[in-house]
C-alpha cells in the first residue's frame, strides 16, 4: 500500500496526520526515518501514545528518544471493506499492532508481507514511507528471525 | 449515602419502534414515542419528572436541553455522558445516586440514535484524538485504520490466536443471538442465521465478518429510576438495582479488549476476573449462579466471549467452549441478550437490553420469556455491571 503524493489535494487523496505541538518530534523524527517515542527522564520508561506525562510515574519530565524499530505483531487485522475511497484500490490491506522491543504497542501497516502469511508473534522492523515534503510514515517489514 | 442496594428501581421503560430512519429524521421522533410509552409504563405525567440524564448527544442522538425543551420538561437534575456508547450502566447507576441523594424524584435516562445521522459509521478517517464521531478505537486513517469495529477484530484475531478460538466458533455467539431475536417481535433481524451463514458471510474487517457486526439502524429507549420507597405506587412491580458498578478506564482497558488480552498498552498478565470486577455481585449480595439471563453490550459479537470471560462465568480463554451447545440461547443454562442485542434486535447502545431485563422480570415477555426470572446482570468487556432483580 503506498501514499501517492502526487494524488494529494485530489477528491481521493489518502488522510495524513496533521503535525501538531504535540506531536512535531514525533513526525521530525520519522521525516529522517528514526522512530521516536516519549521517554521518562525520571523513571526511563518509553510510551505511547502521545501524551503530556509518563502514565507510568506521573513525570513531566520527558524527551523523544529513538528506538530500535524492532518489535513483533501484536494484532493484526485485514480491511475489506473500502471506509475512506483513496483506499479502494488498496483492500484487502493489513493494519498491526506491533509491539516495540521497549515495550509499547503502536498500530502502521506491514509491507512486503502477504496478508496470508501475517501471524501474531511474526518479528518485525520499522521502514519508512516519504509521502511528502513533510511526511514519512513508519511502516513495518518482516524482519526474518532478526528480532 | 453508603450502599445502595435495593435502594432505587426501575418503574418504567418504553421504545420506539426499532428500524432505519432517513439521516434526515431527528432522533427526537423516536423519542417521543419511547418518552410516552415509558411515562405510560411507570403511571407518570411528564411533569413529575425532574431529572434527565441523556446518553448520547448529537449528532447520533439528541442533546439534553434539546430534549427537556422540545417535550416540555421542567429539570431540575441533568447530565449527558459523551457521544459513544458503553455508558448505560453508568447512567442507570448515576439515575440511582440522584434519587437516593434527594437531587430529583423521577429520572427519565434517554438514548435515542438515529445512525443514519453519520453515514457508514468508521468511514470519516478522523484520527483517534477526535472523539466526537469516530475515535476512541485506534483510528489511524493514514493507514488505513478505521471504524470501531476494526479494534474489535484485533482483539478477536489475539483471542482466536492466544486461545485456539476460530471465527466458526464465534458464529456461535451471533446464532444464539439471532434465535433469541426470532422471539422478539420488535427485533429487526428476523431471518433465522446458520453457522454457514456466518461463515459464508462477507469479511468487512478480517478476522471478523458481516454478521460479527450490529445494527446500525434507529430506535429510541427511556428508563424511568426512582427511589425504592416510591417505586411501591407504581401501576408495575418495581424492578430494583441490586447491584451496579461504573465504567471501567486506564491502561488495561482497550476498544474490543477486556484486560489482559494484550492489545494495545495492556498487560498481558493482568488476573481475569479481577476481584475488583466482581464488587458487583458483592454489593448485590448474589453469585454466578444467581443469575438468570445475562446482557452484554454485543456491539461485535466477540464482546459476549470477553465480557463473560471478565466476570468469571468462566475461565479466560474458555467463553468461546462455554457459549457452545445452546447454554446462551433461548432455553439454555445462561441465556444472553434475550432479546436479540445490539446484533439483531437492535443499537440503541444499551438501553434496548436495560428494557429487555425489566420486562424480563416483569414476566411480559411471552414466547421468549426466561422461566421465572429472578435476578439478571449486565456486563461488559469494559467491566460496568447491573444486577437487577423483581
Amino acid at each position: 500500500m503506498q501514499h501517492d503524493s502526487a494524488s494529494s489535494g485530489g477528491a481521493a487523496a489518502k488522510p495524513l496526520p496533521t503535525i501538531s505541538d504535540y506531536n512535531r518530534p514525533f513526525w521530525e523524527g520519522t521525516r529522517r526515518h528514526e522512530l521516536r517515542l516519549q521517554r521518562c527522564s525520571a523513571c526511563r520508561k518509553f510510551w505511547a501514545p502521545n501524551g503530556p506525562v509518563c502514565p507510568h510515574c506521573f513525570s513531566e519530565d520527558y524527551s523523544w528518544d529513538k528506538v530500535a524499530g524492532r518489535g513483533k505483531i501484536a494484532a493484526w487485522v485485514v480491511f475489506h471493506k473500502v471506509y475512506h475511497p483513496a483506499f479502494a484500490k488498496d483492500v484487502p490491506y493489513n493494519v498491526a499492532f506491533v509491539e516495540l522491543a521497549e515495550g509499547p504497542r503502536i498500530i502502521a501497516n506491514v509491507v512486503g508481507v502477504k496478508n496470508e502469511e501475517l501471524h501474531i508473534g511474526m518479528p518485525v522492523e520499522v521502514v519508512f514511507e516519504d509521502v511528502n515534503d513533510e511526511i514519512s510514515l513508519p511502516k513495518f517489514r518482516s524482519a526474518g528471525s532478526k528480532a | 449515602m453508603g450502599n445502595l442496594r435495593d435502594r432505587a428501581a426501575i418503574i418504567g421503560v418504553g421504545n420506539s419502534k426499532f428500524e432505519r430512519i432517513s439521516a434526515e429524521v431527528s432522533p427526537l421522533v423516536p423519542l417521543v414515542t419511547a418518552f410516552k410509552n415509558a411515562l405510560d409504563d411507570a403511571g407518570l405525567d411528564r411533569s413529575d419528572i425532574d431529572g434527565l440524564l441523556v446518553n448520547i448527544g448529537t449528532p447520533f442522538g439528541v442533546d439534553y436541553d434539546q430534549v427537556a425543551e422540545a417535550f416540555g420538561l421542567n429539570i431540575h437534575f441533568s447530565d449527558q455522558t459523551w457521544t459513544h456508547g458503553r455508558q448505560m450502566a453508568t447512567v442507570t447507576a448515576h439515575a440511582a445516586m440522584a434519587v437516593e441523594a434527594g437531587l430529583a424524584d423521577y429520572v427519565a435516562c434517554v438514548c435515542s440514535i438515529n445512525w443514519a445521522r453519520v453515514g457508514t459509521v468508521g468511514q470519516h478517517g478522523q484520527w483517534q484524538d477526535d472523539r466526537e464521531i469516530g475515535g476512541a478505537h485506534f483510528e489511524h486513517p493514514w493507514y488505513g485504520m478505521t471504524s470501531p469495529g476494526a479494534a474489535w477484530s484485533m482483539a478477536a484475531q489475539r483471542y482466536f490466536d492466544r486461545y485456539g478460538a476460530t471465527s466458526r466458533d464465534l458464529a456461535e455467539v451471533c446464532v444464539s443471538t439471532r434465535k433469541h431475536a426470532l422471539l422478539n417481535p420488535e427485533a429487526v433481524m428476523r431471518k433465522p442465521l446458520t453457522v454457514d451463514d456466518h461463515q459464508q458471510s462477507r469479511y468487512v474487517c478480517q478476522p471478523l465478518h458481516l454478521f460479527d457486526y450490529c445494527l446500525t439502524v434507529g430506535g429510541a429507549c427511556v428508563v424511568i429510576v426512582t427511589t425504592a420507597e416510591r417505586a411501591k405506587d407504581g401501576p408495575k412491580k418495581p424492578v430494583y438495582l441490586m447491584g451496579m458498578q461504573g465504567m471501567c478506564a486506564g491502561r488495561e482497558e482497550a476498544t474490543g479488549s477486556r484486560p489482559g488480552l494484550g492489545i494495545h498498552q495492556q498487560d498481558e498478565n493482568y488476573p481475569v476476573p479481577h476481584p475488583r470486577d466482581l464488587a458487583v455481585y458483592r454489593m448485590a449480595g448474589v453469585n454466578h449462579e444467581d443469575i438468570d439471563a445475562f446482557y452484554t453490550y454485543d456491539a461485535m459479537s466477540s464482546i459476549v466471549w470477553l465480557s463473560l470471560e471478565r466476570f468469571g462465568f468462566c475461565k479466560p480463554g474458555e467463553a468461546w467452549q462455554f457459549v457452545k451447545n445452546g447454554r446462551i440461547a433461548p432455553g439454555g443454562e445462561l441465556p444472553v441478550n434475550t432479546s436479540g442485542g445490539l446484533l439483531s434486535e437492535v443499537h440503541v447502545s444499551g438501553w434496548n437490553h436495560v428494557c429487555e431485563m425489566v420486562r424480563q422480570l416483569r414476566h411480559e415477555c411471552g414466547e421468549r420469556q426466561v422461566p421465572n426470572a429472578e435476578i439478571v446482570q449486565w456486563g461488559t468487556n469494559r467491566g460496568d455491571s447491573l444486577i437487577l432483580r423483581r
